[in-house]
C-alpha cells in the first residue's frame, strides 16, 4: 500500500487574506515622476543611456505605435493636424519596423487609414538611476511613442495629444496623463451579454 | 466511503470570510457544509477515482483529432463553422490547459460512471483546493481527526506548479462577469496561486474587455497577451466580439480546444470510441427521430452548466426536470444511474485534474437527484 501523502503540502494565499490590501495602497493625491524623452535610440545613448537599453524601449515603443497612433481616413486630414509629408499608413510603419512585426500591424496594412509618423520616444522604464539624487522607487510610466502636431512643432506629445516637453531628456510628468489610448475608438462590452440574458446563473460549472 | 457527523469549527465562518470565502452561504442556505464528512480508504481513492480520472481523461483526449478530423461531429457538437479552422490551431500548436474536471457517480464500489466533463469553467475550486484543506488541518489540530488523516487534494500545488512550468505570456488577465461574487472568489483564488508562481497577474472584468481592430485589449488599451477567461467559450463565440477571436492575438486559458470537451456531446462521443468502458454510461445525440423518454434516462443540453434544463427519469418512472436558460441547443441522452444516498442526501464527486493529472475531489450534496449551483459542499478525508 502506498504511503505517498495524497494532499498539498501547503495551502497559503497571499493576495486574498486581509494584508493584500496593502497591495491596493496609494490611490491618494498623485505625483509626478521622472522620465525621459527622446527623438530616437541614438539620441538617448548620446544621453549616456545603455545603448541596448536605448534600443530596446524605441523598438517597444516602434511595436505600439501602430497601435496608439491617432487614425485617420484620409492623408489630408492627418496632414492637417500633424503636417505635409508627417503622416503615413500602418503598413509601411510596419515595414519601418521589425520584420517579425504582430500579425496586428500586417492586417491593419489593408485597413487604409492614415496616421502620424512617430517623432520621438518617451522612455518609461529606463531612469531609475543617476537622477538628482533621487533613490526612493518611483512608479513608472509606460514607454510609448511621442508625435508632434503642426501648429506646435516643438513639443512632443503622446498619441492622445498631451504634452510632455519641448525638449529630449529627462522630464517630468503624471503618470494619469501617460497611459497610452488607442488611436482609433475602442469598443467594449462585446462580451458578456448571455450572462445578462441567462440571469441569475454563473459561468462556472 | 462513508459519511461521518463531525462538529464544526467554531466562528469558521468568521474565518471563511476573512480569506475571500463570501459564498459560504447562498440565499440563506448553508453552501459550505462543515456539519459532517466523508472517509474513504486510499484504495478507494486510488483505484476508484484517481485512476480512472486520468483514464478518462486521456479518453477524452483521444477524441479530439477524431473531431477535429470530421465535420459531422462538429456539427453534432454544434461548433460554428468559423471558427472551426482557430479551433484545430489551438490544438495543432499544442496550447497548454490549466484545468478540469469531471462529475462522477461512486458509492463507494464498483466502478464510478463518468455524468459529465467540467473542461472549460470548473468551479468550486477554492472550496476544493484550500478550504476543505485548512478544515482537516484544524480538526486535527483540535484532536477531532487522526493525526493519520489525509486528503486527496493535491489541487493547490498542482496548480501552482502549473502556473510556474506552463508557457504563458505575461501579464495574463484573469476574467469574469462583473458583479458575481462566486465566480470572483474562483478568479481571485486562481490570481492568488498564479502570482505565488511567479505570474504578473491582473483582473479585468469581463465587460472591460475592448477591442481596436480586431486585437483584444485591456482598459488602457494595451494588447491583451494571455487571458484566462471564467466565461464559457460557446457563449463568447456567439457574442458581439467573437470575431475578432480569430484575429486577436492572445493566449487563452482555457484554450479553445478545451471547448470541444466541456460539450454534453463529448459523452455520446466517447460511448461511441470506448462502448462498454467500465467508467462510461450509454449515451447517444438525440435526434428529431428520438422516441420520447424511457424510465432510466437523462436527457442534457448540450451546453448546460448548474444542472441547468436537466430532465431525469429514474428507474422506477419519476420525472424529475430543472428549468433553466439553456433551451436553445441541442440535446444529448445519457443512461441514468443512481447517486448514492447518504442522510437523504445525493451525493456526487467532482474530481478535479490539473494539466494531464487527477488532483483531487469535492464532495456535493443536494436533496434531490440532479447536482446544481446550490448543492451543499462537504469536505471529505482518506483513512484506512
Amino acid at each position: 500500500m502506498s504511503k505517498s501523502i495524497k494532499r498539498s503540502k501547503k495551502a497559503a494565499l497571499i493576495l486574498m487574506v486581509p494584508t493584500a490590501t496593502l497591495l491596493l495602497a496609494g490611490c491618494g493625491s498623485e505625483e509626478p515622476v521622472q522620465t525621459a524623452v527622446y527623438q530616437n535610440a541614438e539620441e538617448c545613448a548620446a544621453f549616456y543611456n545603455p545603448p541596448a537599453e536605448c534600443q530596446a524601449e524605441f523598438a517597444k515603443a516602434q511595436q505600439l505605435h501602430a497601435q496608439v497612433a491617432p487614425k485617420y481616413q484620409s492623408k489630408t486630414e492627418c496632414e492637417t493636424d500633424f503636417g505635409i509629408g508627417n503622416c503615413e499608413t500602418p503598413a509601411t510603419a510596419a515595414v519601418s519596423t521589425d520584420p517579425n512585426a504582430p500579425v496586428q500591424q500586417q492586417q491593419q496594412a489593408s485597413s487604409g487609414f492614415f496616421m502620424p509618423m512617430m517623432m520621438g520616444f518617451l522612455a518609461g522604464q529606463m531612469l531609475n538611476r543617476g537622477g538628482a539624487g533621487q533613490a526612493a522607487p518611483q512608479k513608472s510610466v509606460p514607454t510609448q511613442p511621442l508625435y508632434k502636431s503642426r501648429d506646435d512643432q516643438g513639443t512632443y506629445r503622446t498619441a492622445s495629444n498631451q504634452p510632455v516637453a519641448r525638449k529630449s531628456g529627462v522630464t517630468s510628468v503624471m503618470p494619469s496623463q501617460m497611459q497610452p489610448k488607442a488611436g482609433t475608438v475602442v469598443r467594449r462590452g462585446g462580451f458578456g451579454a448571455q450572462a445578462q440574458q441567462r440571469q441569475s446563473m454563473t459561468s462556472g460549472g | 466511503m462513508k459519511k461521518i457527523a463531525i462538529e464544526q469549527r467554531p466562528g469558521w465562518q468568521d474565518y471563511a470570510e476573512s480569506v475571500g470565502f463570501d459564498f459560504h452561504t447562498f440565499d440563506g442556505e448553508p453552501y459550505w457544509d462543515e456539519t459532517g464528512y466523508y472517509q474513504f480508504s486510499l484504495e478507494q481513492i486510488e483505484n476508484d477515482i484517481e485512476a480512472p480520472t486520468e483514464e478518462l481523461h486521456q479518453m477524452a483526449l483521444s477524441l479530439i483529432p477524431d473531431i477535429l478530423a470530421d465535420e459531422q461531429k462538429l456539427i453534432a457538437l454544434d461548433v460554428p463553422a468559423a471558427y472551426w479552422d482557430w479551433l484545430a490551431e489551438s490544438w495543432r500548436t499544442s496550447q497548454p490547459h490549466l484545468y478540469g474536471r469531471l462529475d462522477l457517480a461512486y458509492n463507494g464500489q464498483g466502478p464510478a460512471k463518468l455524468l459529465e466533463l467540467n473542461y472549460d469553467t470548473p468551479t468550486s475550486l477554492f472550496e476544493t483546493g484550500f478550504f476543505q484543506w485548512v478544515w482537516l488541518e484544524d480538526q486535527q489540530m483540535r484532536g477531532r481527526l487522526p493525526q493519520g488523516a489525509d486528503q486527496f487534494n493535491s489541487l493547490q500545488d498542482k496548480l501552482e506548479q502549473a502556473f510556474a512550468e506552463m508557457p504563458l505570456r505575461q501579464p495574463c488577465y484573469f476574467s469574469s462577469v462583473d458583479g458575481n461574487i462566486e465566480d470572483k472568489g474562483t478568479i481571485n483564488y486562481l490570481m492568488d496561486i498564479a502570482s505565488q508562481a511567479g505570474i504578473d497577474a491582473r483582473y479585468l472584468p469581463l465587460e472591460q474587455l475592448g477591442e481596436i481592430d480586431g486585437q483584444l485589449v485591456d482598459s488602457q488599451n494595451f494588447p491583451i497577451q494571455a487571458m484566462f477567461k471564467l466565461y464559457p467559450w460557446e457563449f463568447m463565440l456567439r457574442e458581439e466580439f467573437g470575431s475578432h477571436l480569430l484575429t486577436s492575438d492572445t493566449q487563452w486559458l482555457e484554450p479553445a480546444w478545451k471547448m470541444l470537451l466541456s460539450n454534453k456531446g463529448i459523452l455520446p462521443l466517447l460511448w461511441q470510441k470506448f462502448q462498454n468502458h467500465p467508467n462510461l454510461l450509454p449515451a447517444f445525440f438525440e435526434t428529431k427521430d428520438s422516441q420520447s423518454m424511457a424510465p432510466g434516462w437523462v436527457r442534457k443540453p448540450l451546453y448546460s452548466r448548474e444542472g441547468a434544463n436537466i430532465e431525469l427519469i429514474d428507474l422506477q418512472g419519476k420525472r424529475l426536470v430543472v428549468d433553466g436558460p439553456y433551451t436553445d441547443a441541442p440535446f444529448i441522452r445519457q443512461a441514468f444511474t443512481p447517486l448514492p444516498t447518504f442522510d437523504n442526501s445525493f451525493t456526487l464527486i467532482g474530481s478535479w485534474l490539473v494539466g494531464d493529472s487527477a488532483a483531487g475531489i469535492g464532495i456535493r450534496e443536494d436533496a434531490t437527484l440532479i447536482t446544481k449551483d446550490s448543492s451543499r459542499f462537504l469536505p471529505h478525508i482518506i483513512l484506512d
